[in-house]
């Protein structure tokens, strides 16, 4: 970078708001996924920008003089979304991280990427309001994140993902203009819906610097409860008849005899060591309809051979056995210190057998695969643990990932149900998308971003 | 101590980033190298020799409380604090300490016969430097100590030249020793009086070993081991000798540093080893003491309203979080209002809120904050250390809250009498 422009972006957001000590820059060469860090391709310099106005004189400067932006929020994307190249410019917009308004009448809210999507939570919950996306990472990664990942959790079985809620959005286009896309009305065919074209697109298209979303009211009552089965097959097949059933739970989380000794490992809750998996599943609604749906879903578990059901006695309970599930991933960390997390989904009705074909990759190369996930959308994470140190078990995960995926979508599953594509995945996205699909999706980036100056290695197939 | 020696445990790290969550020095700056997870980054870093020792590397090392609330909070189990001691340690070895630290951790703390000429002679010498107001001491010069701080005078006299070694309760129902930690013993002596007279009158018989000294802790936290396992190796050898049923300390660091750290110091010589594991199975806080005993008699109503803080070692680093609360609750008439996050770090953290003070008062703001929200009257704690702290931000604000140790408040409850006004 040329010494005029590195001063140019040093006046842009002030030199209090800048890094580019060796020691910090290291910092921002990682995210939360498996992917190494590399000393051969840090960032020159990080920005903490305030306002849409400074991300967009950035954003100006960088196709002017020619350098590259990381846009980043909390760095907790598990897929390398957020892992710069070499002398590009991080741009992490933790500093916008205001609620702007929460508008009770309409059940809408506007707010800054940089808020922590719990903090968001809490505040308008506070109103009797609600906002269901709940990505395990929650209490420290950000609303901006959220929407350019489209974060999904275990609420997506009844209430959908983060692209259910965006209703208008102000972005930055990789060109340093400011456009609104959207509107704050529930329905909108005003052109193009740029703004389901943004909500996942990775921070390839455009830098969110405003949010607007939808709320809905805060469900009465909920109940948790827990399924005991002795095998990982009579769970799998029980998801799908729930909601054939005419059930829809909040959630319904499948986790194997590996996760559950972990999670205990970590917060001795009382999960059932000697289980080979359990369900997790909240329902909520009006207080008399959640006891009712509780018992008919028991009654279900019980029908495909269940061992035992519990039910959560109080809130605290239930939201300790939340607490314990969000810390699934990291807490098996305490078996093997990497854990390669995928997401690959397939049709609920295809995880019996999606959980077969894992079980057999696994036995294939030898790993251990932890199955976990949100069964209840079919949103799977078989987990290899592995450790970094180890070369050649890392390239036996290589396989059994590149297996896993072909298997899925053999299923007629998706490479990545809610943790994106970013530099994991980005080798196989053809495998989904076709020849063709990753030409439209190649071009529309290349019509936005001609410089390609926003995310220019993640994603799009390269 | 080698970088490589800790790559077992930065491998655990997922790089998750919940310790953001939670990392109260993240909260105020935001940026990566300040939480855990940067600061395993950088070990990594430094592993792999992508980094060089350098002052940028010691500087972020230095932005860590020690709270342990990473650690808490870490699904991986990861321990950040020790990883961040560890690297403090090793940048030490290579890069020596700065003269100041040098001078006030092995000339002055190591030396016990140095240190306590020097608190004898700290008094008149605080006159000097130092200006009364009715809240206590602020600086008249910056002499590294910020003006704006507000320290505690030195005690005229110690703690322990007021009393006997062995203090005989009449028909005791235990005998505890009594570790007084150097806070106590030279700012707070108070905090010492009202705990052995609690004692006394609960029927335990207190002995006070004459010749103990520092835990280390402040020599470890600032990565000169050497100087932490020389104290370490002193304060064994002194509890070893007294018969009793329990080792109480009055100071959340302390006590930690007694219970676990020294397990963890001592761990590679089997000799010290035994010692420390038999040290730290009769090491507890006051309060935990005396809540497994159980109060005798009846405790005297006091008017009021309370909340409590959680001292990051004793309640992460002892585990000692509900006993406190039972004590307070214990007493009649007296109201307990929890406040918002009672166990989030005040940042004191030792001489971090010296050398930092700008970020500590950040920190020490929120807490301060929460405890003007939690309507209370008095703060309870068992850290002499967040004591200081937390009249130094309730001061900030012009505050009439006081702040106690649970020792002097049981005194109050047990003796009927007001807290008496800080010692001379």
């Amino acid at each position: 970078m040329k010494p005029e422009t590195r001063l140019a972006l040093i006046h842009i957001v002030g030199p209090e708001h800048v890094l580019e000590a060796r020691e910090d820059l290291l910092c921002y060469a990682y995210d939360a996924s498996p992917i190494a860090m590399d000393p051969a391709h840090l960032p020159c310099m990080v920005l903490f920008p305030a306002n849409a106005e400074e991300v967009s004189r950035i954003v100006g400067l960088a196709n002017d003089a020619g350098f590259v932006i990381y846009p980043r929020g909390a760095g907790s994307n598990v897929s390398g979304g957020s892992i710069p190249d070499r002398d590009a410019v991080v741009m992490v917009l933790s500093r916008m991280n205001r609620i702007l308004e929460i508008d009770q009448a309409n059940m809408t809210a506007d707010l800054e990427p940089g808020v922590i999507t719990e903090q968001f939570q809490t505040a308008v919950e506070k109103l009797g309001l609600f906002y269901p996306p709940d990505p395990s990472s929650k209490a420290f990664s950000t609303m901006g994140g959220n929407v350019a990942e489209c974060a999904g959790g275990p609420r997506g079985a009844k209430y959908g993902v983060t692209r259910d809620y965006v209703l208008a959005l102000e972005v930055v286009m990789p060109t340093g203009e400011i456009i609104h896309t959207g509107a704050r009305t529930m329905k909108s065919v005003a052109g193009l819906d740029l703004t389901r074209l943004m909500v996942g697109s990775e921070g390839t298209l455009g830098i969110i610097t405003r949010i607007t979303v939808r709320l809905l009211a805060l469900p009465a009552a909920k109940k948790t409860l827990m399924a005991i089965f002795p095998d990982l097959e009579k769970p799998s097949q029980t998801v799908a008849k729930i909601f054939t059933a005419g059930m829809v739970p909040t959630t319904m989380e499948l986790l194997d005899k590996t996760f559950i000794n972990a999670i205990e490992d970590y917060r001795q809750i009382g999960l059932p060591r000697e289980a080979e998996a359990i369900l997790l599943i909240e329902v909520d609604g009006e207080a008399e309809s959640v006891d009712r749906q509780a018992d008919r879903i028991a009654e279900i578990c019980h029908q495909q051979g269940a061992t035992r059901t519990q039910v959560a006695k109080d809130a605290a309970e239930a939201e300790e056995l939340w607490i314990a599930r969000r810390s699934a991933f990291a807490s098996v960390c305490r078996i093997k210190p990497n854990i390669i997390g995928e997401d690959a989904t397939v049709p609920r009705a295809a995880i019996p057998q999606a959980v077969r074909e894992v079980q057999a990759i696994a036995a294939r190369h030898n790993l251990t695969i932890g199955v976990m996930g949100h069964a209840g959308d079919g949103n799977l994470h078989p987990s290899i643990l592995a450790d970094e140190r180890d070369a050649d078990e890392m390239r036996r995960v290589e396989l059994a990932v590149e297996e896993i995926f072909r298997s899925f979508l053999a299923l007629r599953g998706t490479l990545s149900g809610e943790h994106g594509i970013g530099r994991m995945k980005s080798r196989f996205l053809h495998l989904e998308t076709g020849e063709a699909g990753l030409k439209v999706m190649r071009s529309i980036k290349r019509a936005l971003d001609p410089n390609n100056i926003l995310n220019p290695t993640i994603g799009l197939g390269a | 101590m080698e970088w490589r020696d800790l790559e077992a445990e930065v491998v655990r790290c997922s790089r998750c980033g919940a310790c953001q969550q939670v990392c109260p020095i993240f909260r105020e700056l935001g940026t990566e190298a300040s939480a855990t997870r940067g600061k395993i980054g950088l070990i990594r870093s430094a592993i792999h020799g992508w980094v060089s020792e350098t002052e940028g590397l010691s500087e972020r090392m230095s932005l860590c409380l020690a709270c342990k609330a990473c650690t808490a909070n870490c699904p991986s189990g990861v321990q950040g604090d020790q990883l961040v001691l560890a690297a403090r340690q090793r940048l030490v070895e290579r890069r020596g300490l700065p003269l100041i630290k040098r001078l006030a951790l092995r000339f002055f703390l190591k030396h016990k016969g140095i240190f306590r000429v020097g608190m004898k002679l700290g008094p008149l010498g605080q006159r000097l430097v130092l200006r009364r107001t009715p809240k206590g001491c602020l600086p008249r010069l910056p002499m590294g100590l910020d003006k704006r701080r507000l320290v505690p005078e030195l005690a005229s006299r110690s703690l322990r030249e007021r009393y006997p070694e062995v203090l005989e309760a009449p028909m005791a129902r235990g005998r505890v020793a009594l570790f007084t930690g150097c806070m106590v013993n030279h700012v707070y002596p108070e905090i010492g009086v009202a705990a052995i007279e609690v004692l006394l009158k609960q029927g335990i018989s207190v002995v006070i070993p004459p010749d103990q000294h520092c835990c280390g802790l402040p020599a470890f936290a600032n990565g000169d081991t050497d100087t932490a396992l020389e104290l370490g190796r002193a304060t064994l050898g002194v509890f070893q000798k007294y018969p009793v049923d329990a080792v109480l300390t009055l100071c959340g660091s302390c006590g930690g540093t007694l219970k676990q750290e020294y397990r963890h110091w001592f761990a590679p010589d089997p000799e010290l080893a035994g010692r420390a594991k038999a040290l730290s199975e009769k090491v507890q806080d006051f309060a935990q003491y005396l809540d497994g005993q159980g109060l005798l008699g009846s405790l005297g109503p006091l008017k009021g309203k309370v909340t409590y803080h959680d001292s990051c070692h004793l309640a992460r680093g002892m585990g000692v979080t509900k006993e406190p609360r039972n004590l307070i609750r214990a007493i009649p008439g007296l109201v307990f209002q929890e406040m918002e996050a009672p166990a989030r770090c005040c940042g004191a953290a030792g001489s971090f809120s010296l050398t930092h003070y700008d970020l500590t008062l950040k920190i020490n703001g929120r807490k301060t904050e929460d405890i003007l929200n939690s309507g209370a009257d008095t703060v309870v704690t068992g850290c002499p250390g967040c004591i200081m702290q937390l009249k130094d931000g309730l001061h900030k604000y012009e505050s009439k809250i006081n702040v106690i140790h649970f020792a002097q408040l049981l005194r109050q409850a047990i003796m009927g009498n007001p807290i008496p006004p800080p010692m001379p």
